[in-house]
This record gives structure tokens, C-alpha cells and sequence, in this order.
């Protein structure tokens, strides 16, 4: 019994220090989680709900809506917003939670946008060679290289993730103002040098003109479709285009050019294809001529065939959303962070007045029920970094609702104890007694409790602003479920330590006026 | 030994009144709901140079909102409930009050479509209306070998009939005098409150089963008694601890979870004294058959049982 009490002990000791690892410092990373993941309504940002233009046929609507979402997340991801999450929504609708980015009216004309096709060519310098961003950041005086050309100069940098993926990411845009040239980022803000030195075989674009200058656009465009290439011994996907009369001219000029200007593969001869300032593709010029239509091969899926060709098409969202948005909400930054420091002030001034209480009233088992108190307040919270579970405002509520629940376990066996030592029990059986007749009240009253997480849990997952509906029933419910363990476990493992030591002797501390009813 | 039980008609009388409140209030003056039961907006502006809450209203109805809600939400801070934004419309009225008190800064704006409100009062409907058949099944079926689950079943429901009742009650007079709305978090407080209060009233039903099992107890009554008597303090203690984090978070979080709060707070008090003096009281009116005796005046010429 001691020894197996024992073994117990040792574990909740383990869990604990466990959970403290998880948890300390707060901002830590473990298990490849970084601090609790806090929701909108606490770190501040935006969170907007549409609804798409349904005029297709369902087969047609379902790629639709992935690509929707995917040139909304291109959109999105240029503006360095950590974790957006952009998801469809039942049907029709598309869910887009920016945290963090706090300007509504950015964030919505971002998404509403219809997006800028346009083409380019690498630059070049004197000597016939690609210009990289090395080149402009060794200059003591911004100027551009190519001097005939004042358009825009965006830098993309080809980055490979770990299955060697190749990504585009544009890391700079250079614009020429009055005779100022401005380095700037992405994002259109003062760029900074030295995270600029990361990328500095990025090459520079410049627009991609006819011999009238004017710069090749996706208005140009009459028609792009994925297709399958059966000319070789395996067929492949590529995308076909067709440009208008007078797209099919400054094409061929801008073929020839380029077509001149390296060997096949170099990056001289790429015609570069950007929507919103970024590469989506940069395929190889083969021929001199291509009078009105061509070919973008690579190692496309059908998907990124479809893809492509979608944006080149309408460089725009492929379904157009209704506005205004559904639901719309903001959240600024500094009144999230003033919410976390309430919350977590509540919470403690919660937990230290529930614990004054319980060693008040219940005296030694009180101060036991106040240290499982404590172990349940970090298990919990360890448990919400792991999983993890995202702490809305009402969230933070629902846990700090279920500190003041989870000792109503402890208060059901230490008055079920109490009753038990009145009818001249010994207080170890007494204790052993409290805690086998309370479960039967504890299992069902927090049954009624669960139940109703449950159908808030649906309520929330079933409506649109629900992330606190949800975030109260899924903190309520671990809580309740946690607190069912630590207070029976983590106290009466404690209780029967105390019990035989020369502590357990002294009933004074157990609060109990023996006999007396 | 206290007599709890023998005093149920005194409890049914003060309940009777409450909820006679309750329902009066709620059919005068109604519930105001808030934006996404209804569709509007929402604004929260936070002003640099502290503003008069009066000053703030006025220039609001100059401005055209005379349909808005306002409340101060701390210094410099006002929340502003209104129709549905238009984009333009919402810069504008930001320019209006920059050009009024200077400079404005948007801490928190929400907008919510006619639609998206419409489909979340049928979803709350049926949330609120699932969790009562949900635990009325349940509370039967942990019963089921009492002699008539039904009715601890049913009086349990009726016990968080008359917590919500009273709950909603509260917020229509709220609503009538400091201009509070219904929203989601009120619905789940609500919601929250139900399972709690049913969690009180199936301790104490618990315990009436296993007085009842030990055979403990001249008769229904004195064991419906002695089993309150046991979990009373257990009943005020929990309801104790539940109550002090509560106050802690009205008192630190307070603004944006007040409505929360608040139900929470009436909740568990309503709760506590249903569970303990109305639940178990009309389980054993139920037993005995003793409807007749609800009208307190009847009871005089009766013999106390």
C-alpha cells in the first residue's frame, strides 16, 4: 500500500516537473511548440469571413475555392503575417485570420484585390551579365545598373525547403522616384540591409518591353489553359498561352531578345511571370518567334498546371467574394496584451484566494487540495502549449472558471471524510471512505458539465464568430476532465503520505470535532 | 439538525416572485441583442486627450448615429454599437470624431452580416435547446434505479428552467437600464450555468439515492432532508470557490466578457439556491402529491407533515 503510494507519488512528481519543463520560461520552445498559442482576440489582428459568387457548376465550384484560397494565401504571404490561417468554410464561404496584422483595411483590400499580371526579364550590366542584389547593395549611391531601363526592379530569391522544393520569394522591390532610387522590402517598407545579406544572389527583374517600350502585361493575354504535352515518351503537364494581336507582337520582340541575350538555361533568356510582385513562374525562351502562342513547360502537377493557368488567366481570384464580408472583426495589439496581463492577474488572484479558503476551512487536507490545485494549474496549462489549444479571451475565462470547479471534487471528499470520522471511523479509514463514496456524485455531476462543453464545442464549430464559444467549451472541458484526476489522484496520494507521518496524528489539523454531529 | 425541506413552500414563494419578475421584465421591456444575434456593428475608438462620455453622445447624434449604443469603456475609451458599417461610412465617422477630440486610434471593430446573425441565433436556439434534452436524458438515466427517474430527471430541468429564466430576467433589466445586450458569450454563460447548475442538483440527488439505498430515514421527507443537510456545506463551499474567480475575473478582465461574467454570477448564486431549495422541495411535493398546498394560505389549516 506505502510502497504503491509511493510509486504514485513519484510519478505526479514527474508529471509535474514535466509539465513546469513544458511551460518555463513561457516563451520557451518544446516538443516543437513556442509558448501558448494565443488567439486573436489576444494578440490582436484580423479575422474576416466571405462569401464567394457561386455561378459554376459543383465540380467546377470545389477547384474554384482551392484556388481562391491559394492566390488569397500568395496574396497574404507577401506580407510576412505569421501563421495566417485561410480556410474554406463550409460551402461557399472562406475564413481568413491574420493575427498580428492589425489594419483591416489592408488586410480587406488585400484579399478583394484583383491582382497585377505582368512580365520581365533579368537585368542585365554591361557585360552581358545577370545583376544580382549584391550588386545594387555594394553601390554607395543607389542607381539602377541597366540605364536605360527606370521601371521597377524586384528582387526574388530561389529558396529550397527541405524536399528540396524550389520557392520564389520576392526579398526586395527598387523604385526610381524623382531621381531617388529607394530600396525598399516587399511589403513597400524601408528595407533592412542586413537581412537583405541573406539573399544576395537574388536576381534583379525589369520589366519585359517591346521595341515601342511598352511593358508586356497580363492584358495582353487573350487565353491560358492547362494541358497535356503528349509529344514526348511521357506526357507532361504544361500550360498554353495564346496572347492578342497586339500581345503576339512585343511577345516575339521580347523573344528574339532574350532568345539573343545567353544560352538556353541561363538566366538571361528567362521570361519572368509575376502576379502582385511575385514570380510565379520564369520559363525558358526557345525560340525566336512564337507568333501569337506558347508553351510554359516544367515539372508541373495537374494542379500546378491548372494553377498557373488559372492566374494567368485572371491574375485575379478565380470566384469572385461578395462584399462587404460576412463577419469582420479587429483586434488591435495593445488591447489583446492588456487582456492576457487581466487574465493572468485574475487567474492568480483566483487560484491564491481558493487556496486562502481551503486551508481556512478545511485546514491540513485544505493545503493538499491547494497543492493538487497548483499541479492542475500547470498540467492544464502545459497541456493547452501541447496540444496545442488556442487561449481566446473566453478561453483564459473557461480555465480560470474551471480552477474554481476543479476543487469541487476535494470538497465533496474531505465533507464526505468529515461525515465518515463523526461516525468514529479512524481517520485512515476515514479518508479512504471519503474518496470511494464521493467519486459516484463526482463522476456525474461533472458528466452534466461535459456535456454541455460538448454542445458548445458544436454550437462554436458550427457558427461563424465563435472562436470564444469554442475556445470557453474546450478549455472548461480539459479543465473539468483534468480536475477529476488531480484532485482525487494528487490528493489522496498526498493525504496518505501526511498520513503516516506524525502530522497524520493531529486531528486538529484535520478540522474535525470528533463525535459531535 | 436543520429542517430545509420543511420550509419548500417558503422557497417556492420566493422563486415564485423572482421568476414573476423575471417574466414580467422580459415581456415589458424584452432582450437587447447584440450584434451578432441581430447583424451591425461594432466599434471600440480610444481617443489620445481624455473625452466627456456626454460630449462623445452628443457629437455621435449630430453625426447621424442616433440609433447607436454607447458605453465608456475606460479612459478615453468608447464602445460604439450601431448598424452595419459600410467601409466608408465607418472611415468617415472615424475623420468626424478625429476632427471633434483629436487624435483616434481603432482598438476593436466587428461587423456582423444579417445572415451570419440569423443563422447564429437558430444555432444557439438549438445548442441551448439540445443541452436541455441532453441532460434531462442523462439525469434520468443516472437515476434509472430510483423508483421514478423521470423525476429527478424533470426536476432538475425545472430547476435550470428557473436558473436561465431568472438569469435572463437580470439581463432584460440590465438591458433597460444600462443598455446591455445578448450576445454569444451570454449563451454561453448560460449554457455554462445550466451544467452547473445541474452538477449542484445531481450531488444532492446522489445523496438522496444513497440515503434512500441505505434505508436511513423515517420517510421520503426526512431522507430528501438529511440528504440536503449533508451537502449543504459541500453546496456553499463549491459555490464559494466557483464565486471568488468569477469576482476575480469581473474585477481584472471585466469590459469585453462582462456580459459573461455577470450570467456566471447570477448563474451560480440562482443555481445554488434552486439546487438546494427547489430541486429536492419539488421532488418531494412530486412524491407526495401535494400540489394542492402550493398556495401558501391553503397550508394554515393543514397539519405540518
Amino acid at each position: 500500500m506505502t510502497r504503491k503510494n509511493t510509486i504514485i507519488l513519484l510519478l505526479i512528481l514527474a508529471i509535474f516537473s514535466f509539465s513546469l519543463w513544458t511551460l518555463l520560461p513561457i516563451d520557451a520552445e518544446r516538443l516543437g511548440r513556442k509558448g501558448l498559442n494565443l488567439g486573436l482576440d489576444l494578440v490582436g489582428g484580423v479575422h474576416l469571413v466571405y462569401e464567394a459568387d457561386i455561378s459554376e457548376n459543383a465540380t467546377e465550384h470545389a477547384r474554384n475555392m482551392n484556388r481562391t484560397i491559394t492566390t488569397i494565401q500568395k496574396r497574404i504571404d507577401k506580407y510576412g503575417v505569421t501563421e495566417p490561417i485561410i480556410q474554406q468554410l463550409g460551402e461557399d464561404r472562406i475564413l481568413i485570420q491574420l493575427p498580428g496584422f492589425t489594419d483591416i483595411d489592408a488586410a480587406k483590400s488585400l484579399v478583394e484585390q484583383t491582382g497585377f499580371l505582368d512580365f520581365r526579364e533579368v537585368e542585365v550590366n554591361d557585360t552581358g551579365r545577370p545583376v544580382t542584389l549584391v550588386d545594387y547593395l555594394q553601390q554607395t549611391q543607389l542607381e539602377f545598373i541597366d540605364k536605360g531601363e527606370t521601371g521597377d526592379r524586384v528582387f526574388v530569391a530561389t529558396l529550397y525547403d527541405q524536399e528540396d522544393n524550389q520557392e520564389y520569394r520576392t526579398v526586395a522591390l527598387l523604385s526610381g522616384d524623382n531621381g531617388n532610387v529607394i530600396l525598399t522590402d516587399a511589403s513597400g517598407n524601408p528595407a533592412d540591409i542586413t537581412k537583405l545579406q541573406e539573399y544576395t544572389e537574388s536576381l534583379s527583374w525589369i520589366p519585359a518591353k517591346g521595341n515601342n517600350g511598352v511593358h508586356l502585361t497580363g492584358d495582353f493575354l487573350a487565353d491560358a489553359a492547362a494541358q497535356i504535352d503528349q509529344s514526348d515518351v511521357v506526357p507532361k503537364y504544361v500550360v498554353s498561352i495564346d496572347w492578342n494581336a497586339e500581345g503576339s507582337i512585343i511577345f516575339d520582340q521580347i523573344a528574339s531578345k532574350l532568345y539573343n541575350a545567353g544560352e538556353y538555361g541561363t538566366p538571361q533568356r528567362a521570361l519572368g511571370i509575376f502576379l502582385d510582385n511575385s514570380l510565379l513562374s520564369a520559363p525558358q525562351i526557345r525560340q525566336q518567334s512564337y507568333q501569337g502562342s506558347g508553351q510554359i513547360e516544367g515539372n508541373f502537377t495537374p494542379n500546378g498546371a491548372e494553377e498557373l493557368a488559372n492566374l494567368l488567366k485572371s491574375g485575379a481570384l478565380p470566384m469572385p467574394l461578395k462584399q462587404p464580408p460576412l463577419y469582420q472583426e479587429k483586434v488591435s495589439a495593445t488591447l489583446g496584451a492588456n487582456f492576457i496581463e487581466m487574465s493572468w492577474l485574475a487567474g492568480l488572484v483566483g487560484i491564491v484566494l481558493i487556496m486562502l479558503f481551503m486551508i481556512a476551512y478545511y485546514r491540513l487536507p485544505g493545503l493538499l487540495a491547494s497543492l493538487a490545485l497548483i499541479f492542475y494549474g500547470a498540467l492544464v496549462l502545459a497541456l493547452f502549449k501541447l496540444i496545442p489549444v488556442t487561449l481566446t479571451l473566453a478561453g483564459l475565462g473557461g480555465f480560470i472558471l474551471s480552477i474554481g470547479m476543479a476543487v469541487d471534487a476535494n470538497v465533496l471528499i474531505f465533507e464526505r471524510m468529515k461525515e465518515e470520522l463523526r461516525m468514529g471511523r479512524t481517520l485512515g479509514a476515514a479518508i479512504e471512505a471519503g474518496f470511494n463514496r464521493a467519486w459516484s456524485a463526482i463522476r456525474d455531476s461533472n458528466v452534466t458539465t461535459i456535456i454541455v462543453c460538448v454542445i458548445l464545442f458544436w454550437l462554436g464549430s458550427s457558427i461563424i464568430a465563435s472562436a470564444p464559444v469554442m475556445g470557453f467549451a474546450l478549455t472548461l472541458g480539459i479543465g473539468v476532465i483534468i480536475s477529476m484526476f488531480t484532485a482525487i489522484t494528487v490528493t489522496r496520494t498526498l493525504l496518505r503520505l501526511v498520513l503516516h507521518s506524525p502530522l497524520g496524528r493531529n486531528t486538529a489539523l484535520f478540522n474535525i470535532v470528533r463525535g459531535k454531529k | 439538525m436543520f429542517d430545509i425541506i420543511g420550509k419548500r413552500f417558503w422557497f417556492f414563494f420566493i422563486s415564485g416572485i423572482l421568476i414573476l419578475i423575471s417574466i414580467i421584465s422580459l415581456l415589458s421591456a424584452g432582450l437587447a441583442s447584440g450584434i451578432e444575434f441581430s447583424s451591425g456593428s461594432m466599434l471600440t475608438v480610444k481617443f489620445e486627450a481624455p473625452v466627456e462620455y456626454n460630449q462623445f453622445k452628443e457629437e455621435l447624434i449630430g453625426l447621424g448615429y442616433t440609433d447607436a449604443i454607447i458605453q465608456s469603456a475606460g479612459e478615453g475609451q468608447f464602445l460604439i454599437r450601431t448598424h452595419l458599417l459600410s467601409d466608408a461610412e465607418k472611415a468617415q465617422l472615424e475623420n468626424s470624431l478625429s476632427g471633434r477630440f483629436g487624435q483616434v486610434s481603432e482598438a476593436s471593430f466587428s461587423s456582423v452580416s444579417p445572415q451570419v446573425a440569423s443563422e447564429t441565433v437558430h444555432n444557439a436556439a438549438i445548442a441551448v435547446a439540445i443541452a436541455a434534452i441532453g441532460i434531462l436524458l442523462y439525469v434520468t438515466w443516472a437515476f434509472r434505479r430510483m423508483p421514478r427517474p423521470l423525476h429527478y430527471g424533470a426536476c432538475a430541468i425545472v430547476a435550470l428552467v428557473h436558473d436561465t429564466l431568472i438569469a435572463m430576467g437580470v439581463f432584460s433589466i440590465l438591458g433597460a437600464i444600462l443598455g446591455w445586450e445578448i450576445n454569444l458569450m451570454f449563451i454561453t454563460g448560460l449554457l455554462a450555468v445550466i451544467g452547473y447548475s445541474v452538477n449542484n442538483t445531481v450531488v444532492i440527488f446522489d445523496r438522496i439515492r444513497e440515503n434512500l439505498t441505505k434505508g436511513i430515514g423515517a420517510n421520503f421527507e426526512v431522507v430528501v432532508n438529511n440528504s440536503l443537510v449533508d451537502t449543504l456545506s459541500r453546496s456553499v463551499n463549491t459555490s464559494l470557490t466557483t464565486l471568488i474567480v468569477v469576482l476575480a475575473l469581473l474585477l481584472f478582465v471585466g469590459a469585453n466578457i462582462q456580459n459573461f461574467v455577470v450570467v456566471l454570477i447570477i448563474g451560480i448564486i440562482a443555481g445554488t439556491f434552486s439546487s438546494v431549495c427547489i430541486a429536492p422541495s419539488l421532488l418531494l411535493v412530486w412524491d407526495k402529491k401535494e400540489w394542492g398546498r402550493f398556495i401558501p394560505w391553503r397550508r394554515l389549516s393543514d397539519k405540518k407533515a
